[in-house]
């Protein structure tokens, strides 16, 4: 019951971040709002599976949250510097 | 000072963390969801995400490209050789059971080698794509990696760009 309720609860905040992925005004906006939409997700797996009593749902959990972690920063490099094999120079 | 500190220490902090974690799902794929091929993409995400972080030049300082190249085949030749051994040693293709005296042993002793086949060869294709996809305009006419100071100025300016 109170992970249903959970789910419940999730609903409306994944809602509200695909929302600001659609209209937010800046790339950032958008970027921060898909980041927090696979977090959500991430919750989302973590909960059904304890729901369902399948704690395997945790390793799919686990590596969901890395994948996103992975591509957000993929994301922001591509639009930020251009190019995904830029190398950072060290500050003169 | 360096650029991006805080990702940077992040970065190493999780890329250990990262491979454990892809181990983890290679050895218990029998027993729970994983396998080779979901550790194989784990592996290649964690070399994306060094790439991405440090740049082409110092991943490819990390992992050759050339071992890349010689891990897609051997990985293959594992799997097929596993097969090619039990029908040598009296089964089917692939037939794990007479691997060795115990038909569980041999059971076991079959999945995990093929499943290290097929990590190593998903790790190596997916780690070759991206650095074949991110190092376009970073090599010469060889094929080789450019270091950084020989980057064309269009791909270092782009750095200045405003997204």
């Amino acid at each position: 019951m109170m992970f249903f309720v959970t789910v419940i609860a999730l609903f409306p905040a994944m809602f509200l971040a695909l929302g600001r992925a659609i209209v937010g005004p800046t790339l950032y906006d958008r970027v921060l709002a898909v980041n927090s939409f696979g977090t959500f997700t991430v919750l989302m797996i973590a909960v059904l599976g304890f729901m369902t009593d399948q704690t395997d749902f945790v390793d799919i959990a686990l590596t969901y949250a890395l994948i996103n972690f992975i591509g957000t920063i993929a994301v922001l490099k591509f639009f930020v510097v251009g190019d995904f094999g830029y190398e950072e120079q060290r500050d003169q | 000072m360096t650029h991006h500190f805080i990702l940077r220490v992040i970065t190493k902090l999780l890329i250990p963390l990262i491979l454990l974690f892809a181990l983890y799902v290679q050895f218990h794929g029998d027993f729970g969801p994983g396998g080779g091929f979901q550790a194989g993409v784990i592996i290649a995400a964690a070399l994306v995400l060094y790439a991405l972080v440090f740049g082409l030049n110092t991943a490819s300082a990390v992992i050759k490209e050339w071992v890349l190249l010689v891990l897609i085949p051997l990985g293959v030749l594992i799997y097929a050789g596993v097969g090619v051994a039990s029908l040598l040693l009296g089964g089917n293709y692939l037939d794990y059971n007479v691997l060795a005296h115990d038909p569980v042993h041999g059971q076991h002793l079959g999945i995990l080698l093929v499943e290290l086949g097929v990590g190593m060869t998903v790790a190596a294709v997916l780690t070759t794509i991206f650095f074949a996809f991110a190092g376009r305009g970073h090599r010469d006419a060889n094929g080789n990696l450019l270091p950084h100071s020989a980057l064309s100025d269009e791909i270092r300016n782009r750095k200045d760009g405003q997204p």
